[in-house]
């Protein structure tokens, strides 16, 4: 940390000055200081960035210059050729679009799952609903890798009676693992979300007319929109960055993006160009929808934690 | 919706909270309690199953293989297991492997965790001082620090670290007087352990920063000046006003980062290429290759059990704050 080299009581001056600049900490402020601060927040910033930076000049690098003694620091001659050959390699495309199945078919059950569940936390007072509260945030905090021998055992003899499956290595055996991992966590935003919708607009369409059915329809699913997109948002991230799980139950030809970057090490002397680039497509989804969504994770993992 | 509730913002449709301005004898909430008991089980229980089906029911089958003695043969066969008792825990807890592993484990957490949060609350202090393009700056740094998936954060430092053409090593043989051309930086543990704690001190910082700067926003400035006035100096007013506002928030946040830094798996499991020397085990990882790489399922499922019971601590602690937050909601 910094510390502000000042004297203790700043000028009056300057005091109305840093008025204007809304929402500084005005304790000990002086020229020197700001310098300082400033300074450190840059080069606090560009340390952060580094290897952003680095994994983006790689990706850019012919072959030769990425195994080159001295690395260049800036792609001097850029080529596309590491994205190109990302996109050839063995599997690369299969597994992208298994991710997305994958994704999409957890996303979409978790949300329709997870806001009846909801629903019910943040509407109704009945009994048992402490204990579906408390189920709901004991069950985040479970680690899911130690459930991998059990799931792995579980899913490989699915027996439904007229039928026995063996759900590893496939992707619904993944998809419903995906959809429980990210329940929890959308449970308890879109509850947030579902309260924070007052109660008097239900009462109103009610003495209204409207029927229990119709103020969901027409009052909260309209009002929770934006709790909605958030929420499958991140359930998208966490379950596209999941690759534990679908690299123990699943071969290569049924795993996705993630798992075919931890594959690509595997084999010796590692293609690092294509590798980067690979990591860049990768990430590029899930760094968009995180910059779209970030303020609600927050809240989603603090909400509450001041009133406390 | 902000990044931190204040209490301002309480909503005033707590389900607990008797209703006011209700005029006696109204007959609105009495039919709610009526219909209430059977509509809220039914829209909850397609949640409960999928809960119950994937993860307690495994996790109900760990505890019961815990006790039995599952290799290979079983899992190809088909047959149950032989019972086997606490045969498994005394075998872990016996170990001094394992407890080099526990203390490994432990003491990572505890020095990581240390470091992310007081570099965390220090680059949040530091976000309130700087000017707005430095702020914006370094919320736009840790916004894509903090969106990198993690598997593709240890790619990076792996690629970094690399012995031959790795940045890291070519940047420090610059320094005069030192040759690290070809250093292998997983030899010596403490390096490796390092590298490690680097990355996961790199990727938490964005949350703890932006999260704790969110919460210095509720420090009245008021009172920070009428310190200022009365003579206290940063220090003093950093211990006496900020921290004591800040504490609810960095509880919370410290108990995540515990729980986190505790099951480290992604960043040791890449950054040793899926092949971890002992040297760089944590609880989970060892129970992971004990389970798949050894084909010991029983002796991984009990290192499991330990490893939950060891944050349960933690973990009821972190629950009973949650808790409190969504009952009033």
């Amino acid at each position: 940390m910094v510390a502000p080299a000042v004297t203790p009581t700043a000028p009056l001056k300057r005091r109305r000055k840093a008025k204007a600049d809304e929402g500084v900490i005005t304790v000990g402020r002086s020229r020197s200081g700001t310098i300082l601060a400033n300074t450190a927040g840059v080069v606090f910033s560009v340390l952060m960035l580094f290897p952003v930076y680095w994994v983006l000049n790689t990706a850019f690098k012919p072959a030769d210059e990425v195994l080159a003694l001295e690395p260049g620091f800036w792609p001097s001659n850029p080529t596309f050729d590491n994205f190109i050959s990302a996109f050839n390699a063995p599997l690369f495309l299969k597994d992208m679009r298994n991710g997305v199945i994958i994704t999409l078919i957890a996303v979409a059950g978790a949300l329709v799952v997870g806001f009846l569940g909801a629903l019910a936390i943040a509407r109704f007072s009945f009994y048992g609903r402490k204990a579906i509260i408390l189920v709901v945030l004991v069950v985040q905090l479970v680690p899911f890798l130690a459930l991998l021998i059990p799931l792995f055992l579980m899913l490989q003899n699915v027996d439904l009676g007229f039928k026995k499956f063996d759900l590893t290595d496939s992707l619904p055996g993944v998809s419903i693992t995906y959809l429980v991992l990210i329940l929890p966590y959308t449970i308890w935003t879109l509850r947030g979300f579902i309260s924070g919708i007052p109660r008097e607009l239900d009462e109103a369409a009610m003495i209204d007319g409207c029927t229990r059915a119709q103020v969901f329809w027409r009052i909260i699913l309209p009002l929770t929109g934006p709790g909605l997109v958030a929420t499958s948002v991140y359930g998208f991230i966490q379950a596209w960055n999941e690759f534990i799980i679908i690299n123990t139950l699943n071969s290569p030809e049924n795993q996705n993006l993630m798992a075919w970057l931890l594959q690509n090490q595997t084999t010796r002397g590692t293609a690092w160009g294509p590798l980067m680039a690979g990591a860049i497509i990768t990430s590029i989804p899930v760094v968009v929808f995180f910059l779209i969504i970030q303020r609600n994770i927050a809240t989603g993992l603090t909400a509450g934690a001041v009133k406390g | 919706m902000s990044v931190v509730d204040s209490p301002a913002t309480r909503r005033p449709n707590d389900p607990d909270r008797p209703p006011q301005n209700r005029i006696p004898g109204h007959v609105a909430p009495r039919r709610r309690k009526r219909n209430s008991s059977v509509v809220p089980w039914l829209l909850a229980v397609p949640a409960l199953l999928f809960i119950a089906g994937l993860l307690g029911y495994p996790l109900f089958r760990m505890i019961i293989l815990s006790f039995q003695n599952m290799r290979l043969r079983e899992l190809i066969s088909g047959r149950t297991p032989p019972w086997v008792g606490f045969d498994q825990y005394t075998r872990v807890l016996s170990d001094g492997v394992f407890w080099a592993v526990v203390g490994r484990t432990v003491a990572f957490t505890v020095v990581s965790v240390l470091l992310s949060v007081i570099l965390g609350l220090g680059i949040a202090l530091l976000m309130r001082r700087v000017a707005r393009g430095v702020r914006m700056f370094m919320v736009v740094a840790m916004m894509f620090v903090w969106a990198l998936p993690q598997l593709v954060a240890a790619q990076i430092f792996r690629w970094m670290t690399d012995s031959d053409f790795g940045v890291v090593n070519y940047l420090i043989d610059k320094l005069p007087g030192v040759d690290y051309q070809n250093h292998s930086w997983f030899v010596n543990p403490w390096q490796g352990w390092s590298v490690i704690t680097t990355l996961v001190v790199w990727a938490g910082i964005p949350f703890l920063a932006i999260t704790l700067n969110a919460g210095l926003t509720q420090v009245p400035k008021e009172l920070l000046e009428a310190a200022t006035v009365d003579g206290a100096t940063p220090w003093q007013a950093l211990r006496n006003i900020i921290l004591p506002i800040l504490k609810p928030l960095l509880t919370i946040v410290t108990t995540l980062s515990v729980i986190w830094n505790f099951g480290l798996f992604t960043q040791a499991w890449v950054l040793r290429d899926g092949h971890p020397e002992p040297q760089f085990q944590t609880l989970a990882t060892y129970s992971y290759t004990q389970a798949f790489g050894q084909a010991r399922y029983s002796l991984g499922s009990a290192i499991a059990v330990i490893t939950v019971l060891l944050m349960l601590g933690v973990m009821i602690f972190y629950i009973r704050q949650m808790f409190r937050i969504g009952e009033v909601d």
